[in-house]
Parts: structure tokens; C-alpha cells; sequence
């Protein structure tokens, strides 16, 4: 029996795990996206104390700092929540995956993040992998010397147009309203030859034979239709929750996003705290949920104090 | 011993998370970087149809992605 069971390896579950095994709590993290989305970043420019950060390595640095200062980590992937009730009467949380191995805490902080949005529209599905993707990180490498584009100017989107300006030929950034990402690397993109913003863009359609060979939209203000020819269509419109599988296990909002509050991090259900992504909190960044991670761990140590 | 080939980009994460894993348990593997080595990047798209990394393979089977479970049940680990 765990005191404080985390589900989720990224930025605010390995903090959490660092300030609840610091407090000498049994603590266990249970990871699936190793490292989360902070992972996924090549280069943080905004995390205080560091520049141009290797996400990675601050995935790693967190993981074993945690795990130095005793938190157990295991992968496993949690298909079913509940609760209990324990030996001592105490209500126990258990958790389980597809296989049913069971693991059980007397706590749960749940730091399982986000995912990237889908655009919902054909050809998407079709060519995953074979020409759209959604982590330029991993994939704007292979599309040297070739015609991409990228969906969404919000940070995601921009750092995506710019980690490809190392290898593509030629970058359309399609905007639906405005860019909504930091002005600074919009500027650099801006002066970039290689890099076209086109605005009042709605995705409509990717096509392409074996692999995505164009991309159609409509133009808002013209009503026109339109086919850019690309082989890569990055998707970066964002976010949705990885709380699917808790069911009606606490509170979540009509995005999906667990509602806490945001004092405490509490859930709806006590002796359940949420931090990071997963939350309904506003803003997506790697300081901020590790900031959550550590402001769950601490409630959550006095919870266990006051009610076990 | 199996033979154990992959081609990743240095940027992806997951390809790293393979290499670590099989560098911890002292399997050799052939690394193909196809971000920069064009002939590698094609063979990898032809063999796998697909152009997500990492792509691995372990005699004849192809794994997209890193799949520990998968990986371990390969190399007998």
C-alpha cells in the first residue's frame, strides 16, 4: 500500500513525486508518456533558471531526483479508478490496468496531462504517420527539402514552424483567426523566407496517395477553396485532457479537464488532487505544471496527516 | 544473438528512450540517423510504409514506435 500513488510522468507528477517522497510518504509514479509533453520540447527558453533547455534532460533530472529521494516509478497504464474501503476502514484508492494488476494508495494526485487535438477532418486518420503527425520534435526531420504545413500559430504551432525551418523547403503556417504564440518567435518566423502565414484558414481535407501529397481549406473571407500542395501536415491546435479513464471518478468540466480547486488542488473527491494539463487550470507550461505538481504533493501530505 | 536495427532522428525522444533501453541491457544495434542520411530515411519509408520514428527492427520484425513490452518479449529479456 502506497501513501501517494501519481499517475502520470511528466512535469508536475515527478514534482509531486519530489516533494511527497521528501516528506518520507511511500510514493509511487506510474508513467506511460515517459517524460510527458515537457519531453517533447527540444528547446525550453522559458523555464527561469535555464535556457534553451533539452526538455528531455529535464525529464530525466526530475525523474531521478524523485526516484534519489525514494519514489518508486513503474509503467503501467490505469484503465479503471476506485476506491475501497481498507483494513483499518479507511477509504483506499485502487488502480488498475487492462491486464488487472491492481495497485493501491491510501492518496492519489493525478498528473496525466494532455494530448494533442485532432483536426476531425478526412485524410487525417489515413495518413498518420505517413505525412501528418502531431510532434514536430520527433518527426520535422524528415521532411528535408520538402513542402509542409502547420496547423495552428499557437505556441505549439510556432516552435513546430521553426524547428522545421532547419530542414523543410518551404512552411505555410495556417492560421484560423489570429497567432495566438509568443511574439517573439513569431517575429523570427516572420523575417524567415521560407516560412508563409495564411490567415482565415479552415482545414478541410488531407489528401494524398501513399502519403499525404496536399492539403485543402477553405479561405473564411473569400469562401474559396483551396489545395496547398505539402507532404507534411503538422497538427498544433492544441490540447485535450488524458482523463478519459476516469469516468465519473471526480468532477471534470465539458472539456474534460478535472475541475480543482485552485488553492489546494483538490478534486471533487477527497483524498484525490490534480495537477498540471489534466486540470481546468489556464495555462499550459512546463513551470506552471510543475508548480501544480508541487502545490498538489503538499495538500496532499496534509490531507494524509489530518485523515489517516 | 538478434540482429537489432533502428533508424531515429537525434530530436526524438522515443528514439532515445529505445537506445537507452537497449544500451542498459548491452544489445548492440545498428542506428541509422535518417534526419540526415537521405538513403536511410527512404529505406525506412519503404520498409515501413510510414514515416513516423523510430522504426526497429529485431531480426525480421518491425516495431513503429518504442513499445518496451514488445521489445522486451523480442530479445527474450
Amino acid at each position: 500500500m502506497y501513501d501517494v500513488l501519481i499517475i502520470g510522468g511528466g512535469a508536475s507528477g515527478f514534482t509531486a513525486a519530489i516533494y511527497s517522497a521528501r516528506k518520507k510518504l511511500k510514493v509511487i509514479v506510474l508513467e506511460y508518456e515517459q517524460g510527458g509533453q515537457t519531453a517533447l520540447q527540444p528547446e525550453i527558453w522559458n523555464y527561469p533558471g535555464y535556457t534553451g533547455l533539452d526538455g528531455a534532460k529535464l525529464m530525466q533530472t526530475m525523474k531521478k531526483q524523485a526516484t534519489d529521494f525514494g519514489a518508486e516509478t513503474k509503467n503501467f497504464v490505469v484503465e479503471k479508478i476506485y476506491s475501497e474501503k481498507g483494513d483499518d476502514g479507511h477509504e483506499i484508492f485502487v488502480v488498475e490496468d487492462k491486464n488487472g494488476n491492481q495497485i493501491k494508495a491510501k492518496s492519489v494526485i493525478i498528473a496525466t496531462g494532455a494530448k494533442p487535438r485532432k483536426l476531425g477532418v478526412p485524410g487525417e486518420e489515413e495518413f498518420y504517420n505517413k505525412g501528418v503527425t502531431y510532434c514536430a520534435t520527433c518527426d520535422a526531420p524528415l521532411f528535408g527539402g520538402k513542402k509542409v504545413a502547420v496547423v495552428g500559430a499557437g505556441n505549439t504551432g510556432l516552435d513546430a514552424a521553426l524547428q522545421l525551418t532547419k530542414y523543410a523547403e518551404k512552411i505555410y503556417v495556417l492560421v484560423r483567426s489570429s497567432v495566438k504564440g509568443d511574439p517573439v518567435t513569431y517575429d523570427k518566423l516572420k523575417k524567415d523566407p521560407k516560412v508563409e502565414f495564411i490567415f482565415g484558414v479552415e482545414t478541410q481535407e488531407i489528401k494524398g496517395d501513399k502519403f499525404v501529397t496536399s492539403l485543402v481549406y477553405k479561405d473564411k473571407e473569400s469562401k474559396q477553396t483551396k489545395e496547398l500542395e505539402v507532404s507534411g501536415v503538422f497538427v498544433s491546435i492544441g490540447s485535450i485532457p488524458n482523463s478519459d479513464f476516469l469516468g465519473d471518478f471526480c468532477e471534470k468540466n465539458q472539456y474534460g479537464q478535472i475541475v480543482i480547486n485552485p488553492k489546494t488542488n483538490a478534486t471533487s473527491r477527497p483524498g484525490v488532487f490534480a495537477a498540471g494539463d489534466v486540470t481546468d487550470i489556464e495555462e499550459r507550461q512546463a513551470i506552471i505544471a510543475a508548480g501544480e505538481g508541487a502545490k498538489a504533493a503538499l495538500q496532499c501530505y496534509k490531507w494524509l496527516k489530518s485523515n489517516h | 544473438m538478434a540482429k537489432v536495427v533502428i533508424y531515429s532522428t537525434p530530436t526524438c525522444v522515443y528514439c532515445k528512450m529505445a537506445k537507452d533501453f537497449l544500451t542498459e541491457h548491452n544489445i548492440e544495434f545498428e542506428d541509422h540517423n535518417v534526419a540526415e542520411d537521405e538513403q536511410a530515411r527512404a529505406e525506412m519509408v519503404e520498409k515501413s510504409g510510414q514515416m513516423g520514428v523510430p522504426v526497429i527492427f529485431i531480426d525480421d520484425e518491425m516495431m513503429i514506435g518504442f513499445d518496451e513490452a514488445r521489445m522486451r518479449e523480442l530479445l527474450n529479456l
